[in-house]
C-alpha cells in the first residue's frame, strides 16, 4: 500500500540515487523539467487499475513522458517496488470485478442460461485487459499481473461457477438432436479461457464435460441396439462430432495438422476409451437379452468382444452374466428346454466374443451345474436330439456336420500348432474347441450311457405312437438314429437299432400273418429284452378281442414256431364302430375303452366294480377314465350308484357344455429315474459277486469296485445306506471296517 | 467328491500290465471282460462266482467254487485266481487253485490245472462263467487219464482214503 510514509522514503531514495545518478552533470534538460517525485507520481497513477464501470474517459497520458518516467524508475532500480505497489493497487481495486463476477452469477442461478457464463467472461476479460500494464512494461511485469489476476480471480468466483463453467462448455459440444442447431464455435472464448487460467484450472471438469457428453450419446443411441454394429458408428461421431471440439479445446495452439494429431493424441485416446468402456458396460449389463436376441444380436457380440480387447472388463462381464443367469434361468420358473436353449446360445456367444472358450467356461459352469440337477435334463436334450417336430426349433445347428463324441482329450505336446491356456483361464479350464454343440451338452454328464437309456425310451415311445404301419414315420426314426450314430458309436446304440428292426419286422410278419388268415389285429412284435420296461398293467380283453388276439397268436405260432407272443393290450389303439338303436359311431379309442365298451353288448348296465374284475388288474382310476370317456361321447350314462348304463337311445338332453378335449395318452414308458430300483439289484448282484470271491471289504474297496458295474452313479453315502440296509436284512455284516456275507447256515 | 470324480480322466491300469498291446486292443479286451463281469454278475449259476481283485484291473480276478453236491468236495469252497492275458480271449486266461485241491488233475503245491479247455480245446466263444462251470465239473469228474498228482489218481477209486488226504490238504477258505 503505497502510504504516505512510503513514499516520502522512496522520494528520498530517490533523491539519493538521483544525485549519484547525476554525477553532478549539469546539462540534462527532462530531468530538470521532471522532477523526481513526480516521475513516480505519474507511472503509478498510469497503471492503476482503473474502474470500468466510470463514465468518465480514461486520462490521457503523453506516452512519451510515461516512458521516460519508466526508464527512470528502472535506472533507479526501484522497478519492483514499484511493481509491488501496482499489484497492491489491483488488489485493492478486485472489488470492483468482484462486484461484476456477483451480479453474473446471480443473474445466472436463476436463469441457468450458459450464455450468461460466456458474457461474465468476456466481462472478466475485458477487466484483464484494462488492467493489464502496456507490453513495454515487459514480460515480467505482465506475468506477474497475469499470475496476480488470477490467483484474486479464483478466490471471487463462486461454487455455483463451476457449474456454470460446465453447463458452458457442454453447451459447446455437438448437440444429440440433428434438429437442434449447434451453437456457432468461436475459438475467441477459449483463448480467453486460457488466458485467465480458467482452462488450466478446470482442466478435469473440462474432461469430463467430454466424458458425460460420450456417456450420454452412446447410451442413448446404442442401448438395445444389438442388430448392428455401433461401433463404427460410434467412432464415426466422434470424429465427426467430437474431435472438432477437441481441437478448439486442446489444440488451438497447433500450426498444422500433425501437431493437432500429436496434441490430441493423448487425450483422444482417453476419450476413445471412455467410449469404449460405456459402450462394454452397456454391452455387459445387457448380455442376457443380447444372448436371447442371438443371433439377431450378433453385430453387438462383435462389438463387445472388440471393446473387450480394448477395455479389460472379462472379469466383469462373466460377474454380470453369471449374477443375471442366476437371477433369470436358474431357478424352478425356468422350463428346462428354455434353459437349455440360453445355454446353448450363451455357447455360441461367448465363442464369437471370446474362442478359446475361458468365458463360456466360466460363465457355462454354474449353469452346467443346474441342468445336472435337474430331472428332465436329459429328457430335453434327447427330445432334441431326435427331433421332436411339435418343439419348433431344434438346439442342435442341423448344418453342423455330427462328429463323434470325444473323450476327454490329452494335451498332446508334441503338436507342432500347440498353444498354452489363456492366461485368465482357471485350474480346471478345459478347451472344447472340437466338441460341437451338442457334445457340449452331453458333456454335462460324465457318462453317455444316461443318454443312450433315455434316448431308447424316447424312441420306444415315437415308435409305438406310430399307427397304421407308417413307415415314413419309421424311416425317420432311422435316420435320426444313423445320425446319433456317429456321435455315440454304433454300437451304443445297437439297442435303438434292434428296435428299429423290430418295426420293420413286425410289419413283414404282420404281412404274413394277414396272408394266411386275414385279422383285423396289426400288431407291433418288439423283442421284450431290447425294449425299456413298458408298462405292465395287463388288461383282459373280452369278448371278440380276445378271439382276434388268440387267433393271430396262433397263426403266429405257426410262422414263427420259436417264439410266443405276449400281448401288452394297454398300447395298443382301437378302431370302433359303435352299432346303436338309433346311431352308428366311428370312434378311436384305447384297448381299455373299447374292452368297456364289448362288454356293455353282454348286458346294458355294469356296476364300475363288476367291469373291473372283468379286464384284469387295472386301477379304478384308470377305470373311472374310461368309462368318463364314453360319457363324454354320449354312449354310456352314469347311474347313482356307481354304475353305468349304455345309452341305446341318445339322450334327448345334450350335455350343453362341449365334451373335454380328451387329452391323447401317450403310451407308457418309464422314465429312466424308475429303473433305478432296477439298478440297485444289478449293483447287489456285484457286491454280492465281490464280497463272496475277495471275503471282505472296506466300504471304499465295494465303492470303488462297483465301477465294474455299469452305469453306476451312486455316491458312497448312497451305497453305505445301501449296506446298512442289506445288513438290517442279514444278507451283510460289518466288523472292524470290513464288509462280507453272512455266512450261510 | 462328485465334482473331483468328474474332472479326473478315467485311468487307465491295464498300461502297466500289458505295455505291448495297443490302447485300442486293450479297450475292447477290457469291454469283452466287463460284459463277461456283468453276464456272470447278473446269471450266476449256483456254486461259482469270480470278480476282479483291483478296482480298474480287468485282468486279475479272483474266483470262487464250491464243491458240487454228491461228490467228494461236497461242502468245500475253493478259491482260484484268474488271469488274463491282454490278448485274450484269443489266448485262454490263466488260472490255478489257491487254496490247496488234492485232486488228480490238479497239482496240490503250485495249483496248477489240467484241464484240456484250458489249454490246447480252448477257443474264444469260451468265457469265465463256462472255465468255472467246468472247474466246478471237474471236481466231480476227474479225467485220470491224463494225471498231474498221480497219488490222488491213484486214490480216486478208494473215497475214505481220498477223502483223508483232501482233508489233510484243504484249508478252509476264511481262514486263509
Amino acid at each position: 500500500m503505497a502510504t504516505e510514509a512510503l513514499r516520502s522514503q522512496v522520494g528520498k531514495k530517490w533523491q539519493d540515487s538521483f544525485a549519484r545518478l547525476n554525477h553532478g552533470e549539469p546539462g540534462i534538460s527532462g530531468l530538470m523539467t521532471f522532477s523526481q517525485a513526480s516521475a513516480w507520481v505519474l507511472l503509478t497513477d498510469f497503471v492503476r487499475p482503473r474502474d470500468l464501470n466510470d463514465p468518465a474517459p480514461p486520462n490521457e497520458y503523453n506516452m512519451e513522458l510515461v516512458k521516460y518516467a519508466f526508464d527512470l524508475v528502472s535506472q533507479c532500480r526501484r522497478l519492483p517496488a514499484m511493481l509491488e505497489a501496482y499489484l497492491d493497487d489491483v488488489r485493492q481495486y478486485f472489488y470492483l470485478i468482484k462486484r461484476d463476477v456477483d451480479q453474473y452469477m446471480e443473474q445466472y442461478e436463476t436463469s441457468l442460461d450458459p450464455e450468461i457464463i460466456s458474457r461474465l467472461v468476456y466481462r472478466l476479460f475485458k477487466w484483464f485487459n484494462a488492467w493489464l500494464p502496456i507490453s513495454d512494461l515487459g514480460q515480467t511485469i505482465r506475468a506477474a499481473y497475469t499470475l496476480d489476476f488470477q490467483t484474486q480471480l479464483f478466490a471471487i468466483l463462486p461454487p455455483s461457477f463451476v457449474s456454470g463453467f460446465k453447463a458452458y462448455c457442454a453447451s459447446t459440444l455437438p448437440p444429440f438432436d440433428p434438429d437442434v442447431t449447434q451453437r456457432t464455435l468461436s475459438g475467441e472464448i477459449w483463448d480467453i479461457f486460457e488466458i485467465l487460467g480458467l482452462l488450466d484450472r478446470y482442466e478435469s471438469v473440462i474432461a469430463s464435460v467430454g466424458y458425460e457428453h460420450i456417456e450420454t450419446y452412446v447410451l442413448s443411441t446404442c442401448t438395445g441396439k444389438w442388430e448392428a454394429a455401433m461401433l463404427p458408428e460410434l467412432r464415426n461421431w466422434m470424429s465427426h462430432k467430437i474431435v472438432p471440439w477437441m481441437l478448439m479445446m486442446y489444440a488451438r495452439g497447433a500450426a498444422t495438422n500433425d501437431d493437432a494429431v500429436a496434441m490430441l493424441a493423448s487425450v483422444g485416446s482417453r476419450f476413445d476409451f471412455h467410449m469404449t468402456k460405456t459402450l462394454c458396460d452397456l454391452r455387459t449389463r445387457e448380455i442376457f437379452d443380447i444372448i436371447i436376441d442371438f443371433p439377431e444380436s450378433a453385430p453387438a457380440l462383435e462389438d463387445l468382444k472388440e471393446c473387450l480387447q480394448r477395455v479389460d472388463q472379462r472379469a466383469a462381464l462373466v460377474k454380470s452374466l453369471r449374477k443375471a443367469n442366476h437371477k433369470r434361468l436358474l431357478h424352478p420358473g425356468a422350463d428346462t428346454k428354455l434353459i437349455l436353449s440360453q445355454y446353448v446360445a450363451t455357447i455360441k456367444c461367448m465363442r464369437i466374443i471370446d474362442p478359446p472358450g475361458v468365458l463360456l467356461f466360466k460363465v457355462a459352469d454354474p449353469i452346467r451345474r443346474y441342468l445336472r440337477d435337474r430331472p428332465d435334463t436329459i429328457r430335453s436334450i434327447v427330445a432334441n436330439l431326435v427331433g421332436d417336430e411339435d418343439t419348433g426349433d431344434s438346439l442342435v445347428d442341423d448344418n453342423e456336420p455330427p462328429q463323434p463324441l470325444h473323450q476327454i482329450e490329452i494335451e498332446d505336446y508334441s503338436d507342432p500348432n500347440w498353444e498354452p491356456e489363456p492366461i485368465d483361464a482357471g485350474p480346471n479350464f478345459r478347451a472344447n474347441k472340437h466338441t460341437d454343440v451338442l457334445g457340449t451338452l452331453v458333456s454335462i454328464y460324465d457318462s453317455n450311457d444316461l443318454f443312450i437309456k433315455e434316448l431308447q425310451i424316447l424312441l420306444a415311445q415315437r415308435l409305438l405312437a406310430i399307427t397304421d404301419g407308417n413307415t415314413e414315420k419309421v424311416e425317420r426314426e432311422r435316420r435320426n438314429i444313423e445320425i446319433l450314430k456317429i456321435r455315440f458309436g454304433e454300437s451304443a446304440l445297437q439297442v435303438c437299432e434292434v428296435m428299429l428292426k423290430d418295426m420293420t419286422d413286425s410289419k413283414r410278419i404282420d404281412g404274413h400273418v394277414q396272408s394266411q388268415m386275414a385279422s383285423i389285429v396289426h400288431p407291433t412284435i418288439i423283442s421284450k429284452h431290447f425294449w425299456p420296461m413298458l408298462g405292465s398293467d395287463e388288461i383282459i380283453m373280452p369278448g371278440q378281442f380276445q378271439t382276434f388276439q388268440e387267433q393271430y397268436a396262433k397263426e403266429f405260432s405257426t410262422f414263427k414256431p420259436d417264439k410266443r407272443l405276449r400281448w401288452l393290450p394297454h398300447l395298443g389303439a382301437v378302431h370302433l364302430e359303435l352299432l346303436l338303436e338309433d346311431r352308428t359311431l366311428e370312434v378311436d379309442v384305447p384297448p381299455l375303452e373299447a374292452a368297456f365298451i364289448e362288454l356293455f353288448s353282454e348286458k346294458n348296465v355294469w356296476s364300475i366294480d363288476e367291469l373291473m374284475t372283468r379286464v384284469g388288474p387295472i386301477s379304478k382310476g384308470a377305470a373311472l377314465k374310461a368309462l368318463l370317456t364314453w360319457v363324454d361321447k354320449g354312449v354310456l350314462k352314469e347311474e347313482g350308484d356307481g354304475s353305468f348304463k349304455l345309452l341305446e337311445v341318445a339322450e334327448t338332453v345334450k350335455p350343453v357344455d362341449p365334451a373335454p378335449i380328451v387329452e391323447e395318452q401317450k403310451p407308457t414308458v418309464f422314465p429312466a429315474q424308475q429303473h433305478q430300483a432296477e439298478q440297485m439289484r444289478v449293483y447287489w448282484k456285484f457286491i454280492e459277486g465281490m464280497l463272496t470271491n475277495l471275503t471282505a471289504l472296506p466300504l471304499e474297496r465295494i465303492q470303488a469296485m462297483l465301477h465294474f458295474a455299469p452305469g453306476y452313479d451312486q455316491t458312497i453315502e448312497q451305497l453305505s445306506a445301501f449296506m446298512d440296509a442289506a445288513r438290517r436284512e442279514k444278507l451283510v455284516d460289518v466288523r472292524e471296517g470290513l464288509w462280507r456275507l453272512t455266512t450261510k447256515a | 467328491m462328485e465334482q473331483i470324480s468328474a474332472t479326473i480322466p478315467p485311468r487307465s491300469p491295464q498300461k502297466t500290465t500289458v505295455p505291448s498291446t495297443t490302447p485300442q486292443g486293450v479297450g475292447s479286451v477290457q469291454k469283452r471282460l466287463g460284459n463277461e463281469l456283468m453276464t456272470l454278475m447278473m446269471n450266476a449259476s449256483p456254486g461259482i462266482s469270480a470278480f476282479p481283485k483291483h478296482d480298474g484291473n480287468l485282468f486279475e480276478w479272483a474266483g470262487t467254487i464250491e464243491g458240487p453236491a454228491g461228490t467228494i468236495y461236497d461242502g468245500l469252497t475253493f478259491k482260484i485266481s484268474i488271469n488274463f492275458p491282454s490278448n485274450y480271449p484269443y489266448v485262454p486266461p490263466a488260472i490255478k487253485f489257491d487254496t490247496p485241491c488234492f485232486h488228480p488233475n490238479v497239482d496240490i503245491t503250485g495249483g496248477a490245472i489240467c484241464l484240456d479247455i484250458l489249454q490246447d480245446k480252448w477257443s474264444a466263444v469260451y468265457s469265465v462263467q463256462t472255465i468255472l462251470l467246468s472247474l466246478q465239473s471237474l471236481l466231480g469228474e476227474p479225467n485220470n487219464a491224463s494225471p498231474l498228482n498221480s497219488e490222488a489218481a491213484n486214490a480216486w477209486n478208494n473215497p475214505d482214503i481220498f477223502k483223508a488226504h483232501l482233508m489233510r490238504h484243504y484249508r478252509p477258505v476264511n481262514n486263509a
